[in-house]
């Protein structure tokens, strides 16, 4: 209990610094499981309910995207979000994995590695672009679509990761089926959840929490991973009232979150055995790989390499996703390099989406510079 | 002039216009509660954005509706074609240094006006129809109802004094 107390108040203190800096919080809350965690004294420790709350926070990060995950809007837009998701995906997926199979890693960490290193994180990409006012941008339309693929490209990795042993069909199935009957009792109880969202009373609240609960412990007897029945809740809601079901979820994520992170970064181990020589490259290529991606994005999309230049400066921070990657697979050689490559790639993402103005006009000025220079040759 | 609406995933709605001159305005309300407006000038590249809580979006829309008389002091009003063309102003003021420690009585508002003083702001609290015993103190706002004619007369003879 005190660990999780420390942890709590270690956060509050943290969120109230990095709020006032307007930084993303994130790797500071890994960092500080880091140091109160292992390689600092351990202070900090795992215990049963650091797990739970941990846990939690896994299922309700995933709940919340399975509630902002809308077919019928993603099947209306579909070529806008699949030409940068693929091109995305593709460059990310390729320089990740390269990177990680040719310094020494398995295949399947590899490719977990990969996954990790390509999924952006939607919630810092999405408050860079309110925070740096670039909505308008025509870019930041590409960012957001681009968030919308890499959280459905997430979803085929979770299954794929998360099935294991099972045969790859028939799980998949067994997910369709889940699905199936999720969507048809939030189609016929429509009216019923609505009516319990309506009240202002404990209820909205208790049923959002249970409902989450229960789908996620029901998901051992199914043989469907709970990360997979938790999205497919969130879906299935999201075609009844997903603004309130945002609301009165939110809390839960955002505290039991928090935690999460925490403790990630507790499990995390830099001093034993850790290869700062692999640590270091992965970093710095994650950051590279989206430069890539971005410019290649940029100039296919708006026809312009400053586009992609903005596109990179929003969508180098992994977070969120990357995390539950590594937690979800369980390798601390992985968690650890993942941990190092999202402290990274957010606190230099923060700063390139902060300053991207100036570094595009500094280009625009001095290429125009330089044209000035040759024609007066 | 068309006006596009678009949901944008995890961000909120954004609404975007193209004036007759070829200026572009944006206003997106995001999921956080706070608004922002840009605006891009025709031929410029770089847009220009104000973020707005709610309540400053909503004093932006009344200037914009042309209900704002002068700064800082709101004005709305309001005509009721049905009842033979009906014309009501509700205004509000700042009280002058005149008005503090004074009753609504003592001021002689309404025989002198003709107008009413319908609330009061006080630290933002609202004290709606205020009995003639009320007494006003400094930093309160009043919103007063009545014609036009009667709300000028509130506005030269009360407080100016």
């Amino acid at each position: 209990m005190e660990s999780l107390v420390l942890a709590l108040f270690v956060c509050l203190v943290l969120a109230l610094i990095t709020k006032y800096l307007s930084i993303p919080a994130v790797p500071f809350y890994i960092l500080a499981g880091v140091i109160l965690g292992k390689a600092g004294g351990g202070m900090l420790t795992t215990n049963e309910i650091s797990h739970f709350f941990s846990e939690m926070g896994l299922i309700f990060l995933l709940f919340f995207m399975g509630l902002g995950l809308k077919p019928e809007r993603i099947a209306s837009n579909r070529t806008a979000v699949l030409a940068s998701g693929i091109i995305d995906l593709n460059i990310n997926m390729i320089i990740g994995f390269a990177a990680a199979y040719l310094l020494g890693f398995s295949l399947m960490e590899s490719i977990i590695i990969a996954s990790a290193f390509y999924i952006s994180s939607t919630a810092m990409a999405l408050t860079s672009l309110i925070e740096n006012r670039k909505l308008m941008l025509r870019e930041s339309d590409t960012v957001i679509w681009l968030m919308v693929f890499e959280d459905l490209v997430l979803i085929v990795f979770l299954a794929i990761i998360s099935a294991g042993n099972q045969n790859l069909v028939f799980f998949l199935i067994k997910i369709l089926a889940v699905l199936g009957v999720l969507y048809a009792l939030a189609h016929y109880g429509k009216e019923f959840l609505v009516s319990i969202l309506d009240r202002d009373d404990e209820l909205p609240i208790l049923f959002t929490f249970a409902a989450v609960l229960i789908t996620a412990s029901f998901a051992l007897y199914l043989g469907v991973p709970e990360t997979m029945m938790v999205i497919a809740l969130g879906v299935a809601f999201a075609t009844t009232d997903p603004d309130a079901f945002e609301q009165h979820a939110r809390p839960f994520k955002d505290v039991f979150l928090v935690v999460f992170f925490v403790f990630f970064g507790v499990t995390v181990d830099f001093s034993g055995g850790a290869n700062w020589f692999v640590i270091g490259a992965i970093s710095i290529l994650a950051v590279v790989s989206k430069l890539v991606s971005g410019l290649l994005t940029g100039m296919f999309i708006h026809g312009s390499a400053l586009s992609g230049l903005e596109i990179w400066a929003n969508t180098i921070a992994r977070g969120e996703f990357s995390i539950a990657l590594a937690v979800i697979y369980g390798s601390p050689v992985v968690g650890t390099t993942i941990a190092a490559m999202v402290i990274v790639t957010s606190i230099v993402g923060s700063f390139i989406a902060k300053y991207s103005g100036i570094l595009r006009r500094g280009i625009v000025s001095h290429s125009r510079h330089k044209a000035l220079l040759r024609r007066s040759h | 002039m068309a006006l596009r609406s678009l949901n944008l995933p995890g961000v909120g709605t954004k609404y975007e216009f193209e004036t007759d001159k070829g200026d572009t305005v944006a206003i997106f309300f995001t999921k956080t509660g706070i608004i922002q407006m840009y605006t891009l000038q025709k031929g410029c590249k770089t847009p220009s954005a104000a973020e707005m809580s709610p309540v400053e979006a909503r004093r932006l829309g009344n200037i914009l509706s042309g209900a704002i008389i002068e700064a800082d002091q709101e004005s709305v009003e309001i005509a009721f074609s049905a009842l033979a063309d009906l014309r009501i102003t509700i205004h509000t003021f700042f009280v002058t240094p005149a008005f503090v420690g004074k009753t609504i009585e003592d001021l002689q508002i309404r025989a002198k006006t003709g107008a009413t003083v319908i609330a009061v702001c006080r630290h933002d609290r609202n004290i709606i129809n205020p009995p003639p015993t009320f007494a006003f103190e400094e930093g309160d706002a009043a919103l007063v109802i009545g014609e036009s004619d009667q709300i000028k007369k509130f506005e030269s003879e009360i407080m100016v004094k």
